[in-house]
């Protein structure tokens, strides 16, 4: 049967402004790149031109290497990449073991310890940022990977048990209970069957909990003093100052090359991230 | 109950304790232990480095109802996160909808959603930079389609607009792919008999999508509202809280009087617990609102 000739217009008008619109939505990043490549005459020169050219690296260089500003965004990469991947590793390390312990076993105690939990993510960071902020401090964690790491997955760890548990719960329990029969103790089912079947929704976790500790700005702005020990979003913070409106070059590199990681995850793992934020919303 | 079957119970418990022992001792140290904590230095003196410490009652609390620049964050933090509601309730939905069955779903998807993996800084950056009044993109084109411009984040009547107009592209993506797994599991079939039934797309839409969707709903509300209460990030790179004091927000103020000015914890805390509790009320509010049935 022909479809009526109304409803392909309509359907191709759709289309079309929703490609317009996925243009316009990607311009302000565009921008950013081709900013971040141009000569820093060329940067303030109206009409606005789309294409750098001559293109030129001195802005990657200049964040990346040079040691005259306050920021240093290649130190801040490197820190910023050991805080997301502790982050993750904790993370997935505490709450697949609480969530396989909720899910499987039997104890008391069980549903208090998982309202718990559930309860905890209506609490926002905000509200416990001064008293981290002490404990911290006199942990003498200030300034430190830990001080980053710890809190951080404690932000993300009741997330991870209720994400985890979710997914245990759907899994068919007769392998291990076979591997059990076959003399296999908890640990040994926890570590050789049930993880490995959980590769996706662990890979779409891990994912989450990058982008969370990746992009963090208010924690380490507060818990950070040292130069050399900022992360990226604080870095980029303060490089904007030390640059004022004297040239959006720099900045501008540094912004790209801060979106660099999860863009490469982002490509490679497109399906798990979306995996990931579906399997979140269904908290609601 | 037999021995055996008490020792294997009070095995399966040990063991239960053992795989929930790390998580929990995180837990309870940095999330528990700081909540109540917080609570507890709220109605005290504290500062960074003030030896004595003395229990002020409710004085804290008190001195918040005549904190004028506090209401005034207060006032903005909530304009703001009415404010972006709508767009961000509504903008996802309608990309949902158009995006749900066509055929360019998955690029289009990936599109919308890349914003979402930058950091605020960065989408700060960008937008403080495409929003230049006076060599930023944004005003040269509004100029050549003759739109009067304007300094958009130095003036106080568009700069919390500008806030709220890089926010919902900043986050549009994320809530979009929340709207596209909820429509995913409306039945089709109950399209195809309504349409049966001689329901148009605009009948099925109010009669089938919006009631099934409403869970959905009601999880993008809650978390945007308590995402929005927290507003720092962009109001830190993109204005500073001004001009004036037209951006200022709550943790901003919370910020600078906890880390910026003299350290005062107490005073700190307490305005954390009142953000808790408007989110709180805020959340209910909700929950009440949106909660139905949804069996179908």
């Amino acid at each position: 049967m022909p479809r009526p000739a109304r409803r392909d217009t309509a359907r191709i008008a759709l289309t079309a402004a929703l490609l317009a619109l996925a243009v316009i939505w990607l311009l302000p990043i565009v921008w950013v790149v081709v900013t971040s490549l141009k000569t820093t005459e060329n940067i303030i020169r109206l009409p606005p031109e789309w294409i750098p050219w001559p293109a030129t690296a001195s802005h990657y260089g200049e964040v990346l290497l040079s040691s005259s500003r306050t920021a240093r965004i290649g130190r801040a990469f490197a820190n910023s990449l050991v805080i997301a991947l502790g982050t993750v590793v904790l993370v997935l390390l505490t709450s697949a073991m609480a969530a396989y312990a909720l899910a499987r076993l039997r104890f008391p105690g069980r549903n208090v310890i998982f309202a718990l939990f559930i309860g905890s993510l209506m609490v926002p960071n905000a509200v416990v940022l001064v008293p981290q902020y002490v404990l911290t401090q006199r942990l003498g964690w200030l300034s430190t990977y830990q001080g980053l790491i710890v809190p951080e997955a404690a932000a993300t760890f009741a997330f991870g048990v209720f994400l985890l548990r979710q997914f245990f719960l759907t899994m068919p329990g007769e392998l291990e209970d076979a591997a059990r029969i076959d003399g296999a103790n908890v640990w040994q089912v926890f570590t050789r069957i049930v993880l490995p079947l959980s590769q996706p929704v662990i890979a779409a976790l891990a994912i989450f909990t990058f982008r969370a500790a990746w992009n963090d700005f208010l924690w380490p702005l507060i818990a950070v003093n040292k130069p050399e020990m900022f992360p990226l979003p604080v870095a980029l913070a303060l490089l904007r100052s030390a640059y004022s409106s004297e040239s959006y070059g720099p900045i501008m590199a540094g912004a790209a090359l801060s979106a660099l990681p999860l863009l490469v995850v982002f490509i490679v793992a497109n399906r798990r991230i979306v995996e990931g934020v579906r399997l979140s919303g269904l908290k609601g | 109950m037999s021995d055996g079957a008490r020792r294997r119970r009070r095995e399966v418990t040990r063991t239960a304790y053992l795989f929930l022992a790390p998580g929990l001792a995180l837990f309870v140290l940095f999330r528990v232990y700081p909540l109540l904590e917080g609570l507890r230095l709220s109605f005290t003196n504290a500062r960074l480095g003030r030896p004595a410490v003395a229990f002020v009652g409710l004085d804290n609390y008190a001195r918040l109802l005549a904190d004028t620049r506090f209401h005034v964050s207060l006032v903005n933090t909530a304009f703001y996160t009415v404010a972006s509601t709508i767009p961000i309730l509504v903008l996802p939905l309608l990309l949902a909808l158009a995006l749900n069955r066509g055929a360019l779903r998955t690029v289009l998807r990936s599109v919308f959603f890349f914003p979402f993996t930058l950091s605020v800084v960065t989408v700060g950056l960008a937008w403080l930079w495409l929003l230049d009044p006076v060599i930023g993109p944004f005003n040269y084109y509004l100029r050549t389609l003759g739109v009067p411009t304007r300094s958009w984040l130095a003036d106080p009547q568009t700069a919390m607009w500008a806030i709220i107009l890089t926010t919902v592209w900043w986050v549009t993506g994320y809530y979009l792919v929340v709207y596209l797994a909820g429509l995913q599991d409306v039945p089709r079939d109950l399209y195809e008999a309504a349409a049966l039934d001689g329901a148009g797309g605009w009948r099925s839409f109010w009669a089938i999508t919006l009631p099934l969707l409403r869970p959905v709903l009601l999880f993008v509300v809650v978390t945007h509202v308590i995402g929005s209460f927290q507003l720092f990030g962009q109001v830190f790179v993109l204005t500073g809280g001004g001009p004036g004091d037209a951006t200022r927000t709550v943790v901003q103020h919370l910020f600078e009087a906890a880390f910026q000015n003299f350290f005062q914890f107490g005073a700190a805390s307490a305005m954390a617990w009142v953000l808790f509790a408007v989110i709180l009320v805020f959340s209910v509010v909700q929950f009440r609102l949106l909660r139905g049935h949804t069996e179908y």
